[in-house]
């Protein structure tokens, strides 16, 4: 396992409350999926981050929520190039099992940040047979959409995304493949009622994978 | 239906109990820790809740023999039996299920827990029972299973509920799928702690340091981080799912002033962090509950809580916090994706010495790569520690692979473990080749065990305890015996096997 320092490279606000931090690749080795553990040297903090960038990138790239009060993502957020952060991992098991396999067809769904992971998956294996959908407010969230062969965005409070409601108001109206292989990331909320819908629609327990982030 | 959920007493050649409950490696001992199994305390109480009939069968806290054990659940005689597996019991449970199933034939048994869910067919080979839940969420999987079976007579052959495998009447095995990952766990309910009898386990429990304590509802299911490769809380079926802050408090409350409880520790794998952290501290002192002579206690990690948080939880009247240093080198704690590096450690001791917090120090040795360098490091680090008032107690254990974690299926991959029978992964041995004699390990458990009876160690603890709202005689010389006479079981246990060789199978 890799432990060590990386200096900051960039710092790019991507909407009012989120952020992407760009670090110098070094050795990390990683599997598309996995997080590491962030955090800032002499502080005694850190937290767990799903990679944003491709496994081959040169750069290692975290999207990244800003918690107002929180006591580590405001300090990330005002990093300078140059500056060092930690990083210890990687780890986990939010992977996909072949994902050389073209005949393997993915349903994505993440909410804000937790699109990490899914973007992480796409770069790193481009010719995935894949949907992604992504729920957020506003579509000033709708990171990096250009990068995505299947992209829709669900926006809950503005009427710009591609559908207007959550990503369970999308599903709700549209026909559930159950041969597809569901992957959910983010608000533990929405795991919980797409998996219920994704079950209703006959969706094998097996088929649907899922990562917690709040 | 009539359910029980059952503990048999498991009693080994030395006359030492099982202590057997949910993220508990089995130890024997001859005075056991008696720990309230929490999820399936919240089974028992959802099951009651939707109309069936609960026997709470817990043996060991009971007190009772094995064959009483058995007389009583015949007596019962349930619809349903729901047993918990790990490695070390496998071999007596598959014999108990056997034994059971000639005693109450109709019973439909179920076996659920770590191991048993990680190698469902094993146990469909090993014995007669029924079903095995591949959930560790056993709360959420048997109030949707019960009410099932109760309705449906061709449950064999025809359920379709997630995270069970079934043996079918032709004797084939159905198996449902993987369980569902993530519950909303506001939805189970808080413990019923009569239903449970929660005085059972109230005293005997080293985590207290005051009587009588118990054991809130998790308020974290599974690990929010998740990654210790020797943890129960790894796997690629597990995340994690969390229960509001409000409800915990509503239940610390209703603790307090019912039930008249003066510790209350919250077993959750890693508890609340930050954000969830804070309100429950606040939460904490906006009802007054830091005034009532409770002190509460979790378990977290090194780098998850800032000096802001620590410093409002000492206000809040926490005290004792059990974290896992496992070793204080950093290529264990790298092999072992601890997610930390060593020189965090003392940052996050210091805050708490600081604001006055208890920290309890859960050390590992015995790995199957610990070098004599990264042993004796760990030694000498731990009694640094200690002998500079950073921790206050510690707790050594063998590392034992168990219930097919990372760390037990890269032990078979490295073909190091010595052993193929279950009985041996008791953690009361090394059971794993390592670059060093065994014995040098136990050795290094009886220097750490015997810091507790080091005069420099002793006058700190003294003075640390006069800290404490509560000063009286009475809860010093109480506390200091409970902890000596737990030293004590701990390091004989420990140490037992200390100059025997374990009987080997052949290694490559």
């Amino acid at each position: 396992m890799h432990k060590q320092t990386h200096n900051v490279i960039k710092i790019i606000s991507r909407s009012s409350g989120t952020f992407e931090l760009v670090l110098e690749r070094n050795s990390l080795e990683f599997i598309p999926g996995q997080c590491v553990n962030i955090g800032i040297p002499n502080t005694g903090i850190n937290r767990e981050y799903s990679t944003y960038s491709a496994k081959d990138d040169s750069e290692l790239r975290f999207l990244i929520r800003e918690v107002p009060d929180g006591q580590l993502t405001p300090k990330l957020r005002n990093l300078k190039p140059g500056d060092q952060v930690e990083i210890d991992g990687a780890y986990g098991l939010f992977t996909l099992e072949q994902p050389e396999d073209t005949q393997r067809r993915y349903m994505f769904i993440g909410t804000g940040t937790g699109i990490a992971p899914f973007h992480s998956f796409v770069k790193s294996y481009p010719k995935l047979n894949y949907k992604l959908l992504h729920g957020i407010r506003t579509l000033d969230e709708a990171y990096d959409r250009s990068d995505y062969n299947e992209y829709i965005c669900c926006t809950s409070q503005m009427n710009d995304g591609d559908f207007s409601g959550r990503v369970t108001d999308y599903l709700s109206n549209q026909e559930i493949d159950p041969g597809v292989i569901y992957y959910l990331c983010g608000n533990r909320n929405m795991i919980n009622d797409v998996y219920d819908l994704l079950r209703e629609n006959q969706v094998s327990g097996s088929n649907i994978i899922t990562e917690t982030f709040f | 239906m009539k359910v029980a959920i059952s503990y048999p007493p498991i009693v080994n050649d030395q006359g030492q109990k099982a202590m057997v409950s949910q993220n508990r490696n089995v130890q024997f001992f001859k005075t056991p820790t008696y720990l309230l199994p929490v999820t399936y305390a919240q089974a028992a109480t959802w099951l009651r809740d939707l109309g069936h009939t609960v026997y709470w069968d817990d043996g060991n806290a009971q007190l009772k023999s094995y064959s009483q054990w058995k007389v009583d659940l015949i007596e019962f005689s349930p619809d349903v039996v729901i047993f918990e597996s790990t490695t070390p019991v496998m071999n007596f449970y598959w014999r108990t299920i056997d034994e059971i199933r000639k005693e109450i034939p109709h019973a439909i048994i179920v076996m659920t827990g770590y191991h048993s869910m990680r190698k469902p067919e094993e146990t469909f080979y090993k014995c007669d029972v029924d079903i095995v839940l591949m959930s560790n969420h056993v709360d959420f999987a048997l109030s949707r299973l019960i009410p099932y079976l109760e309705r449906n007579p061709s449950w064999r052959e025809e359920c379709l509920i997630e995270g069970l495998v079934i043996r079918k009447t032709d004797g084939s095995l159905l198996n449902t799928g993987r369980f569902r990952q993530v519950e909303p766990l506001d939805n189970s309910p808080l413990v019923d702690r009569d239903l449970v009898s929660w005085q059972n386990y109230a005293y005997e429990n080293g985590n207290f340091l005051q009587t009588p304590g118990t054991y809130a509802t998790s308020v974290i299911r599974d690990c929010m981080f998740g990654k210790c490769t020797f943890c129960r809380y790894n796997g690629p079926e597990l995340t994690f799912s969390m229960m509001s802050v409000e409800k915990s408090l509503d239940e610390y409350e209703r603790l307090i002033n019912e039930y008249g409880v003066k510790e209350i520790f919250d077993d959750s794998g890693v508890w609340y962090r930050g954000k969830e952290a804070r309100q429950f501290a606040e939460g904490i002192i906006r009802r007054g509950l830091h005034k009532k002579g409770c002190y509460f206690g979790f378990n977290t990690r090194f780098s998850y809580l800032d000096e802001d948080t620590i410093k409002l939880l000492a206000k809040a009247n926490f005290r004792f916090i059990l974290i896992g240093l496992e070793s204080a080198d950093d290529e264990t704690l790298a092999r072992l994706d601890k997610g930390y590096q060593i020189q965090h450690v003392e940052t996050c001791l210091r805050w708490m010495k600081k604001y006055g917090l208890h920290p309890h120090l859960t050390i590992m040795v015995g790995y199957y790569w610990q070098t004599r360098e990264q042993l004796l490091s760990t030694v000498k680090f731990v009694k640094s520690l200690m002998f500079r008032g950073l921790a206050r107690t510690l707790q050594v254990t063998i590392c034992t692979p168990l219930d097919y974690t990372p760390y037990h299926q890269e032990c078979l991959r490295e073909k190091v473990l010595l052993t193929d029978n279950y009985d041996d992964h008791d953690m009361s041995k090394i059971i794993v080749k390592t670059p060093i004699a065994h014995d040098e390990y136990y050795q290094a458990i009886r220097q750490l065990y015997g810091i507790a009876f080091h005069p420099r160690f002793i006058l700190r603890q003294v003075l640390f305890l006069f800290t404490f709202r509560k000063r009286d005689w009475q809860f010093l010389f109480s506390y200091g015996w409970r902890a000596i006479r737990r030293v004590k079981n701990h390091m004989f246990n420990l140490t037992r096997h200390e100059g025997k060789l374990l009987p080997t199978k052949e290694t490559a």
